[in-house]
């Protein structure tokens, strides 16, 4: 009986397990192996793919442009996991509040949710075009400023900052929002009430009550959901690719957009690899962390 | 109510428990209406944007400082958009790709979640470890072989070997979901009946599991359904030529080429019929959402 029901399970799982090695598992392991050797197209036939070690990181390592690139992946993803956070924190709040119109709230912020990555970076691109984005006039009406803000184009930076970076972080965070919020929000609705009633018994204030009751009962959640932006954040492309290219001046570039160029526009597969196993590295390192502890709580 | 707030939101339930609060509270929640409200505008604003643009004519959008609110409203851009780029094939190509790999991946993850959620035999912890690793890590630490993979194959530039990247990449995210959904709906006490009764494990889990668990099935071949439509990486390497380009691809290429003022009507409408496939399944599937997206991750 147990043999028939290990023969039966095997059968069953054995798809999905070829499938999963077969086109996640074995191709990261691949493109691993790919950034120890040299692997660019124009050579290939000739030279073929020899063991370099650790050349393509030494390589990509004294490029100006991927140290910088690195960085912007870090900054791009902190600020877009702090705003996310922030504002999925205050927004999931409301959403759980309880008002006339509450549904109608929950549906108008999970807009965006269904707009596919590609056409948010269509939409922005249009809001933020510099003569003709409508919040440049909102901004010159309130007299908040005197020529137009070149959101996706004006190269003057302030330390890691910049315009550009601020305006792709943006459109990160509004295309993530819905998300956060909603994971939040299922998670603030598990919340016992009696703790409420027990704070507001002892006095406790609207921001005692969050920060005393709300943050401890969320850090389990909140964990989780700052994994899964920094993981996100981390390899995200689309956004960037499209919108900027990675410009003006590579301040908006990030790592999966130059591993991608240098694949793809320069034939180097090689130092396009060690660029996404620094992704493959850190996010790797996040995932295995945060496996252990979710499967330490299922055993 | 002695507090100056504006009308709508001094209603009964906004402020219930208003006399419980102390003074700081008032300050905090007018703080977090105005917070609210700048954030409702944020959210709000590029869609709004998007869809007067793609219905107004082009004299319109070439005055500045922009209209907000058209008086003259035309369809002439979605016809036009269909000029500049094959638009209507385009959503055609994504439709065939995207149901037909959320069908694919749907099937082989039930069968695979089915025995994940229920029985316990060696090495499910490690399959399952290794599912939800390549759930979580990105793409792109994996496009180049797959890419060299579909190209040896001769699949580069074929529905099919796009269906298969798909296959490959939503796969690991139903299973998980899907887990999770057998293990909260579908009682062990069903199939533990129909084994006693005779059944086998196949057929178990085929008669009377599936019939059971069929509207969360659903939901997650929607959502992989959803994963494929949004894909823009994938599709526009595996399938970037003529007529076979998926619409994100599409919307890709023309933000690319800039096209200028004279085109953006046409593009914004462009947008608008790559998001409406989305937002029609995305209606269905909304009640899910909170217990779909945290059964893959929070219970494992």
């Amino acid at each position: 009986m147990t043999r028939q029901k290990y023969l039966f399970c095997y059968l069953m799982v054995a798809p999905a397990m070829l499938i999963t090695t077969a086109l996640g598992i074995y191709p990261m392991l691949f493109s691993l192996w790919m950034s120890f050797v040299e692997y660019d197209l124009l050579r290939i036939n000739q030279f073929g793919t020899p063991f370099v070690g650790l050349d393509n990181y030494v390589e990509v390592f004294s490029d100006p442009r991927f140290v910088q690139t690195l960085f912007n992946t870090i900054i791009f993803t902190i600020l877009a996991v702090a705003a996310t956070l922030g504002f999925g924190l205050l927004l999931s709040q409301v959403l759980n509040a309880n008002y006339r119109g509450r549904t109608a709230m929950r549906m108008l912020v999970c807009v965006p949710w269904f707009v596919p990555p590609a056409v948010a970076s269509a939409i922005w691109m249009w809001l933020l075009n510099t003569d003709r984005s409508p919040i440049n006039f909102l901004l010159q009406d309130a007299g908040l400023i005197t020529s137009n803000i070149r959101w996706l184009t004006d190269s003057a930076t302030w330390g890691p900052f910049s315009i550009p970076m601020m305006s792709i972080v943006a459109v990160r965070v509004w295309n993530g929002l819905p998300f956060a919020v909603i994971f939040l929000l299922a998670a603030l609705q598990s919340i016992p009430r009696s703790l409420y009633e027990a704070a507001e018994v002892d006095g406790a204030s609207l921001w005692q009550k969050f920060w005393y009751v709300t943050l401890p009962m969320l850090r389990p959640v909140l964990a989780i959901l700052i994994t899964l932006l920094v993981i996100g954040g981390l390899g995200s492309f689309e956004i960037n690719y499209i919108m900027t290219g990675g410009g003006p001046q590579n301040l908006t570039n990030i790592m999966a957009v130059y591993s991608y160029q240098q694949a793809f526009s320069f034939y180097r597969f090689d130092l396009a690899s060690a660029a996404s196993g620094m992704i493959f590295i850190m996010t790797g390192f996040i995932s295995i962390f945060y496996l252990r502890s979710q499967l330490k709580r299922v055993a | 109510m002695t507090i100056a707030v504006p009308n709508a939101l001094s209603r009964p339930g906004f402020f219930q428990r208003l006399s419980f609060a102390n003074k700081s509270d008032v300050f905090t929640r007018v703080l977090v209406i105005a917070i609210t409200i700048a954030l409702l505008f944020y959210i709000l604003l590029p869609v709004y944007w998007m869809l007067k643009t793609s219905f107004q004519p082009n004299q319109e959008i070439r005055v500045l400082p922009p209209i907000w609110f058209p008086t003259e409203t035309t369809a002439h851009p979605y016809t036009n958009a269909n000029r500049l780029i094959p638009m209507w094939r385009y959503v055609l190509n994504s439709l065939f790709v995207s149901v037909t790999a959320a069908g694919i991946s749907t099937i082989i993850a039930c069968s695979a979640a089915y025995v994940l959620a229920r029985f316990r035999f060696p090495g499910a912890t490690i399959i399952l470890g290794l599912i939800l690793l390549t759930n979580l890590i990105p793409a792109i630490t994996r496009v180049f072989p797959i890419y060299f993979f579909i190209q040896n194959m001769g699949l580069l530039n074929s529905y099919v070997g796009l269906i298969l990247a798909y296959v490959g990449f939503s796969l690991p995210f139903a299973v998980l979901m899907l887990r999770g959904y057998f293990e909260s709906a579908a009682p062990p006490e069903l199939e533990e009946a129909a084994l006693i009764d005779g059944c086998g494990y196949f057929e178990a889990f085929w008669r009377v599991i599936l019939p059971v668990c069929l509207p969360g099935i659903a939901a997650v071949a929607i959502f992989t359904f959803l994963n494929a439509w949004n894909d823009f990486l994938w599709a526009s390497l595996l399938l970037n030529q003529g007529e076979m380009k998926t619409i994100q691809v599409g919307i890709g290429d023309f933000a690319q080429e800039g096209g200028g003022v004279q085109y953006v009507n046409a593009f914004m409408a462009a947008c608008v019929v790559a998001t409406v496939p989305a937002l029609v399944v995305f209606v269905f599937v909304q009640r899910w959402l909170v217990g779909g997206l945290t059964a893959g991750s929070v219970k494992t």
